[in-house]
Parts: structure tokens; sequence; C-alpha cells
């Protein structure tokens, strides 16, 4: 699972890589083999929508998995359980030994801290410049003002964006916001990175970079859960695919394929 | 500790950077701290009137013309002992006529009625001044003493005792009526900070939920929103206090002008009061500011 820098060869259009191991990546205190367990996970929303009916799976640790289906299926469903936005009605959800089914709320911000979260629009503070972005996910850690220093420069580099940490998110592209989101999910080294609709707003060439930049992330050993309901993606990564179809598993493979409805 | 210092530099970032909305709510700070100001004036003001009045109401207590000095002046001692009385004044007959033909130097046929009587009909008096008219039907009731009741000719009690009912109740209800007024304008200026917060706190829902998501526990998003009310209410209570010493000082000498001989010295008032008026107003827009930002606040923490 563990590979080295030298094995990684974007295309020449990428970004420069930068090397994640000042970050401490691959801190053997957080190396778990199983890193996402779902366990006869249901989900209904009041009063009678089941975004999932009895899901179960396992994702193992520096998995890149694609968790695809059609609207309504429950694929964003699935994100949300894993960071927390949403608790299941039923079933077990595990992070590691962390069974989060029936987190405290003053709970969730220490599993957060612990899962890179991607959204489809970015989410971004708009009055925070894309360095403080970056930074904020330490700073509500209570790192050190010095190591944020250190540290996100050197994120904003291997995301691509060394020279724009001083901009606001209004004075970048789609593709350059979604990065800056993307430094920001990498910045305390989670060991999961969630990824919901992360190419939805962006055009097809930028999605194809973005999507480069996870599997590049996923091969220093960050678990990543990519929820997309693009075909070329999913067909393109040659990943474990699981899909899901009026909340149930429909089909869970190794290096699957986009399956039609 | 370090996060502290972090939320006290995200309020003030966030209120630097979100110009437009900080000077909007200030705005609507200090446009309420000026109508509690305007109510607190006028009551300062109508007050002091009432107050003058009152002081220069007096009653006159006339004696037979057979009481002797020293029956008035002992009465004098007497109405000097009570607590109520302000000042008493000695008037001897001679006085006590002279004022009475200068009372009614235009009134010929009381002018005439006096000369025909031989000497002077009117006897000693005392001017009585009391602390507050109210207390005048007191202090004539303890006129009526057996040791002085023979000696006292009339009292201009009757005379004075609807005026000074309706004073003493005009000042009673200028009271009740500022402090209806207060209220009034109080409960409008809560609902106007409440509405205000709950806007600035809407406009920023948004980022309360990425915050959450990245990871920030309630505390670390909450702090700098109730911080930066803080800091809201202490710009438009320092903005305030600079309205006031600014007008105050350039309208001071016409209101004092204005209330010819009243006591009215507004900047006096405001100095010598300016820690409790000023440290109120702040607390109440603090305590407020606080009250609704952690309300409104509490629906977006939910992420």
């Amino acid at each position: 699972m563990r590979r080295s820098l030298r094995s990684v060869r974007g295309p020449p259009s990428a970004p420069p890589v930068e090397s994640l191991a000042p970050l401490g990546w691959f801190d053997a205190a957080w190396y778990n083999p199983i890193m996402i367990t779902f366990k006869n996970v249901t989900k209904e929303y009041p009063p009678k929508t089941h975004a999932l009916a009895g899901v179960s799976f396992r994702i193992e640790a520096g998995e890149f998995v694609s968790i695809t289906g059609q609207s309504g299926s429950g694929k964003s469903t699935v994100a949300k359980l894993i960071f927390a936005e949403e608790k299941p009605t039923s079933g077990h959800i595990h992070i590691g030994d962390w069974d989060i089914s029936n987190i405290r709320h003053s709970d969730i911000p220490i599993l957060r801290r612990q899962i890179g979260v991607v959204f489809q629009d970015f989410k971004l503070l708009p009055k925070k410049t894309a360095f403080e972005n970056v930074a904020f996910a330490l700073e509500v850690a209570g790192e050190s003002s010095k190591r944020i220093r250190d540290v996100v420069p050197h994120v904003l580099k291997i995301v691509g964006l060394g020279e724009k940490g001083g901009r606001y998110p209004r004075q970048l592209s789609g593709g350059e916001q979604q990065r800056v989101s993307i430094a920001r999910a990498l910045v305390h080294r989670p060991k999961i990175i969630v990824a919901d609709e992360p190419t939805g707003n962006l055009d097809a060439i930028t999605a194809r970079e973005i999507i480069e930049l996870f599997t590049r992330i996923n091969d220093f050993g960050t678990t990543i859960v990519l929820v997309t309901h693009d075909r070329d993606i999913v067909n393109g990564l040659h990943r474990r695919v699981i899909t899901l179809r009026e909340g149930k598993v429909a089909s869970d493979a190794e290096k699957g394929k986009y399956l039609l409805a | 500790m370090r996060s502290f210092f972090r939320i006290i530099r995200f309020a003030l970032q966030s209120m630097m950077r979100n110009f437009w909305l900080s000077f909007v709510t200030v705005s609507v700070f200090v446009l309420t701290l000026i109508t509690i100001n305007s109510v607190i004036i006028l009551n300062v003001l109508a007050n002091a009137s009432v107050k003058s009045v009152e002081g220069r109401v007096q009653v006159t207590v006339y004696f037979t013309s057979d009481s002797s000095e020293d029956t008035v002046k002992s009465v004098q001692g007497y109405l000097l002992g009570l607590s109520q009385v302000k000042e008493v004044s000695y008037v001897t007959a001679e006085e006590a006529l002279a004022n009475f033909k200068l009372n009614h130097q235009n009134d010929p046929v009381i002018l005439a009625a006096l000369d025909e009587v031989d000497g002077n009909p009117l006897g000693q008096a005392l001017k009585i001044r009391a602390y507050n008219a109210s207390d005048f039907p007191f202090i004539l009731e303890a006129l009526e003493t057996p040791e002085y009741k023979p000696f006292i000719k009339e009292k201009n009690y009757d005379n004075y005792e609807s005026a000074l009912k309706v004073l003493s109740d005009f000042s009673e209800k200028v009271r009740l009526g500022f402090l209806i007024l207060a209220l009034f304008f109080g409960f409008i200026a809560i609902l106007i900070v409440f509405n205000t917060i709950r806007v600035a706190i809407y406009v920023h829902r948004e980022e309360i939920g990425i915050m959450k998501l990245v990871g920030a526990n309630d505390w670390f998003v909450r702090g700098p929103f109730l911080l930066e009310s803080i800091f809201y209410a202490l710009i438009a209570t320092a903005i305030m206090a600079a309205i006031i010493a600014s007008t105050l000082s350039f309208a001071n000498p016409y209101i004092v002008a204005f209330f010819q001989g009243v006591d009215v010295d507004l900047v006096a008032y405001y100095t010598t009061n300016a820690a409790p008026l000023f440290g109120a107003q702040f607390g109440i827009l603090a305590f407020l500011g606080l009250g609704t930002t952690a309300f409104a606040m509490r629906r977006y923490l939910r992420v």
C-alpha cells in the first residue's frame, strides 16, 4: 500500500508533484487495515423516504473507492454518514475502530479533523484567502502558528496553487477553488478523504486534473471515497466501484465499471 | 489560549472584511442608542423643570397683628426643624404691606380699599419653601398645633393647594410618561438589535456550516460571532459618547439659556454619570447582541 514518490508519474500537464513526507504522512499510529465499515446501514428521512436500506461494505486503508449511482440512489447519503453530517437510522458505521453510529455532537469535530471532505460546491469561506481557508482546518484543531506557516504553503504547492495563496475564492477559477478545497482536506493529514461529486461543477479537462490529484494523494496511502455519477471518470479510474440503486448496494466490484441502470 | 487569540483575530478580520454588514449593524446600534439617549435627555430636562417650578413655590403664613416678633421667630425655628422645609424667611409687617401693594399695583380697587383702612392691616409673615412641593400639606398641617394656631391669621394653603396638587401630579405623570416612553423605545431597540443580528448571522449561515464541516467545534465557530457583537456594542457606545459630547458642548449654552434659571447642565450630568450611563448602554447592547447571536446561531450549528 505504501508507495514511494518515485512511482508517481503524472501527465505532462499536471502541476509539479510535491513530496507529502514533510507533512508526516504514513504515521504508523493511524495505519489501520480496515478504514470504513458499513454494517446493515439504513437511513430514513421522515416521513417515508428510504435513502439507504441495509447497506453493508468495508473499505480498507489505502483503497480508492468510487461510489456511484443515479440521483436519489443514496450515494451522497453515504458520504454524509461517513463525516457525520447525518446519523444512520439503524445499523453501524465504523471509522477505524470508532463506532460513529451514535456519535456525540461534541465528538463530531474530532472525527472531522481526521477526515478530509471535498464538495461539489467547494464550500470555501468566501472572506478568507486560499491560504487562510487551508490554514483554517489546522487552526480549528489548535495547531501552532509556526506549523501552519510551514505546512500550508507546502500543501498549496501539492495542489498546484503555490503562487495563489493570497487570492480570495472569487478570484480563482472553479478548478482552482476545488484545488484549494482539496488542499484544505489534505492539510491535517487525514486518514480518509471523502469527495462528494468533486467534479460536478467543473469542465471535463479540469475534472480529469482533479481526479488525477486524488489518485496521486491515494498513491501516498490516503483512503479515497469518491462519490460521483460521472461515468467517464469512474470508467477511467480502473478502481473499486460500489454501485447503489434505490438505497441498496447493486454491485461492488474491484476494478469496476459504471453500471448502466 | 491559542484558540482564544485566533477567535479574536477571526472576529476582527470578519468585521473588516464584511465592512458593509458591520457598518449597518453599528449604525443600527447607534440609532438605537440615540433613541435611548433622547429619552434620557428629555427625562433630565423634564425633571429639572418640574424641580425648578417646585422650588419656586412658596407658602406664606400671615400672623395676627398682635403676635409678637418672638412668637413668629419661634414658629420660624420650629419650621426649620422640619426636615421637609428648605427655607423660612421672616417678613415684617411693613415689608408685607409693601409686597402686597407691589403685587396689586394694577388693581386700583384693592389699593383704594387698603387706603380706607387705618394703619397696616397686615401682620408679620413667614415665607416657607420646601424641598418638594408635595410636602406642603404636611408642613401646613404641622402649624395646626394649639401652641401656634391662635397667632396664625391666614395660610395661603387653600390658594396653593390645587396648584400644588396639579404640579405634583404633573411631575408624577411626567416621570411615568417617560418611563413608558423609555420602555417602549427600549422594546423597539431590542427588536431592532435582535433582527439586525439575526440578519447578520443569516448572511453567515453557510460559512458556519463550512466551519463545522472542516472540524471546528461549536465554540470555535460561535466565538468570533459573539465577540463581534461585543465589538459592535463597544464601537456603537463609543460613537454615541462622541455624538453626545460634541452635540452637548455645542448645544448646552442654548439649552441653559432656554431653561433660564433652571439647573439643567446636561454636560455636567453626562460627565458625572458617564460611567454608569454608557456602561449600562454598552452592557445592554452587548447582552442583547450576545443573546441574539447565540440564539440565531443555534440552528446553523447543527451541521
